[in-house]
């Protein structure tokens, strides 16, 4: 059956299977951290990292950095290319009105 | 406790005016653009020619809502609207990967023009496409309306005749206006605001709509950045804010569970769970959103898209959150009525003592403008190509010619931007409670069959149909239940949810703790994928097409 498919679709297909996987990860993570030191807590206990409560600062600041340096990977060293236009007719015409 | 408010300027004024006058200006050229083709091709899809900058920032989820509601939230509830958008930082990684190839793909292989062109295509069901058209534009209808008051409100803080009504400007005096959510500056800033962005949009179409769009972005992002450097050193310091800010409100205003009125918690941790679902899969299924990653040039366009947007993102919501924090030292009395003008705010107080400041202040207002502007925009042209092109062109005049279908589509979106107009005279009280129904249902309406209409062979049209209808119908039935909550629990019908979330007289019934878009989603993929098992698959021949090499193709 997968050898009658696109390569498109099984390069798409295999990179959202991915993502969905890091999504779980991060939401187990963040709500992992905001669940043990974000609530009912003391607020004597509380410390800031960098201004930030440490809850926030480790749970949300720190994933969303380590998140933009994935996604910088997984865009530009990971992802395939594929040809888009099935019947050959290419985009007609190029709308950036920066570059014309 | 009176506050008073820095006079808003003539160079707020001119800096919107020239932002005014460079959308009218981009919806010019796009028009010269949208004339070297296929009318509708060009107006509602750009001839599919997307490139990285346009499609990073205008194919997502910047709206009205990240310069309004979002900093309203932060200023009235704390730390816990951190952990309520943190599923932000996965958007650009889901919103171009989850869908983005296959429908940029399908769209191609099945000349689709919108999202139901591409329903009715992949499962050759004109029902499928009338489905999706009809909730697309009943959920976007509401939400665009919404909008329209947000840029009503822009305005009216940007005008100088209003500023310098000094007793408009003091905070508590401003309540009966802000009570009534009236007064003629309201009714001025919302005609300018309409007649600008329904005439760009209508002039040029999707690509005015995705060109303002991206200028408009780079202005958001230079005012975020901007107020951040003012805002931070006047409150002290971002530790300092909160602090101040524990002692003004309470010590759950640093903590995940945020501030609330007793006995009301912002975020129990299974919203916060729930929010993942609604911001990633919300963004990834909104029709505006699909419609834009179908009109990309090519694949490398949406792989590096992820990186544009992932830095615009990082660059804006932190930055957000560190703004409105420090909003509770520099203005720690704006009542709760006007929270949701906390980032205009903010720009005049402070730009007050600098020189050129109301310059400076017209820059980062016209952010959350800017932001106001472009979702109406892409909202209209979603609106207007359901309205011509799936019901008009597809089912009433098939053989419309060109030039007849660009008048319609005109006609359309007038019309559409004076009923906006009209409905926002009075505006309905509970709008906002629409706009998140909508966005929900909408996540839960589309997302299933968009993922089985891109990956599932199986998929048929009538799993299709039943996933749109049960996970719409799904988030309505429990938004409903929260109508009647309290009578229903009263009567013991219904066991009854601690108060949680945003502190409106309206919210939905949280089944175990949770979004209603969460079960929406789960019925919409039990009935999608049941369905479809239980129909007749699909033609091989379609398969073959939809899923098989290019080469294959004629």
């Amino acid at each position: 059956m997968t050898d009658t498919e696109d390569p498109l679709v099984r390069s798409a297909r295999r990179e959202a299977l991915i993502v969905l996987g890091v999504w779980l990860g991060v939401l187990c993570y963040t709500l992992g951290v905001a669940a043990r030191w974000g609530y009912g807590r003391p607020l004597d206990d509380l410390t800031f990292v960098c201004g930030f409560p440490d809850w926030v600062f480790w749970g949300i600041v720190v994933p969303w950095v380590g998140c933009f340096v994935f996604s910088t990977w997984f865009a530009l060293c990971y992802m395939s290319d594929v040809p888009l236009d099935a019947d050959g007719s290419s985009a007609a015409g190029n709308e950036e009105p920066a570059n014309g | 406790m009176a506050e008073h408010l820095p006079e808003a300027g003539w160079g707020v004024s001119v800096a919107l005016v020239a932002m005014i006058v460079v959308s009218a200006w981009l919806g010019a050229v796009a028009q010269r653009v949208v004339e070297r083709g296929s009318f509708l091709q060009g107006y509602f899809l750009g001839n599919r020619g997307l490139g990285v900058w346009t499609m990073a920032l205008t194919a997502t989820v910047q709206s009205g809502g990240t310069f309004m509601g979002f900093p309203s939230l932060v200023y009235s509830h704390g730390w816990a609207v951190a952990l309520w958008i943190a599923a932000y930082m996965l958007v650009p990684l889901t919103g171009f990967t989850l869908l983005g190839k296959r429908f940029a793909q399908l769209s191609r292989r099945t000349s689709a023009l919108t999202v139901p062109d591409l329903f009715r295509g992949r499962f050759e069901s004109p029902v499928a496409g009338l489905v999706a058209s009809l909730l697309i534009m009943f959920f976007l209808s509401f939400m665009m309306v919404a909008q329209f008051k947000a840029g009503a409100i822009v305005m009216k803080l940007a005008m100088p005749q209003f500023a310098g009504d000094s007793a408009s400007l003091t905070l508590a005096d401003d309540l009966p206006t802000a009570a009534t959510g009236l007064g003629w500056a309201y009714y001025v800033g919302l005609g300018v605001f309409s007649v600008t962005v329904v005439g760009y949009t209508l002039f040029g179409g999707f690509l005015a709509s995705v060109w303002t769009d991206l200028f408009q972005s780079v202005l958001m992002l230079l005012g975020v950045v901007i107020l951040l450097a003012l805002a931070l050193p006047l409150a002290g310091g971002l530790e300092h804010a909160t602090r101040a800010a524990v002692a003004q409100t309470g010590p759950e205003f640093a903590l995940a569970s945020g501030y609330g009125p007793a006995g009301h918690t912002f975020l129990p941790l299974g919203l916060a769970g729930s929010m993942f679902f609604v911001w990633i899969f919300g963004g990834a299924a909104s029709p505006a959103s699909m419609v834009r990653v179908m009109a990309s040039k090519d694949t490398g366009t949406l792989r590096r898209s992820i990186v544009v947007l992932g830095g615009y993102n990082l660059l804006i919501y932190l930055p957000l959150l560190a703004i409105c924090m420090a909003a509770r030292v520099i203005l720690p009395s704006v009542p709760p009525s006007n929270s949701d003008e906390i980032i205009p705010r903010m720009a005049l107080a402070t730009t007050a003592g600098l020189p050129g400041g109301s310059l400076v202040a017209g820059l980062i207002l016209s952010a959350p403008f800017g932001a106001v502007m472009s979702t109406v925009s892409s909202y209209l042209v979603v609106i207007a190509s359901g309205l011509v092109h799936d019901v008009y062109q597809r089912f009433l005049h098939p053989s419309a010619n060109d030039r007849h279908l660009r008048n319609v589509t005109y006609g359309v979106m007038m019309a559409v931007g004076i009923v906006a107009l009209v409905a926002n005279l009075n505006p309905v009280q509970y709008l906002q409670a629409l706009v998140v129904f909508c966005t929900s249902s909408g996540a839960a309406a589309f997302l299933v069959p968009a993922v089985m209409a891109a990956y599932w062979r199986r998929a048929t049209a009538v799993g299709a149909i039943g996933a749109m209808l049960t996970g719409s119908g799904t988030v309505l039935g429990l938004s409903a239940l929260g109508w009647w909550e309290k009578s229903l629990a009263a009567s013991g019908w219904l066991a009854p949810v601690p108060p949680a979330g945003q502190v409106t007289s309206f919210h939905p019934y949280y089944l175990c703790g949770v979004e209603p878009v969460v079960w929406g989603l789960a019925m919409s993929a039990v009935t999608g994928v049941g369905l479809s098992l239980l129909t007749r698959p699909p033609a091989a021949t379609t398969i073959e097409r939809l899923f098989g090499p290019s080469c294959r193709e004629a």
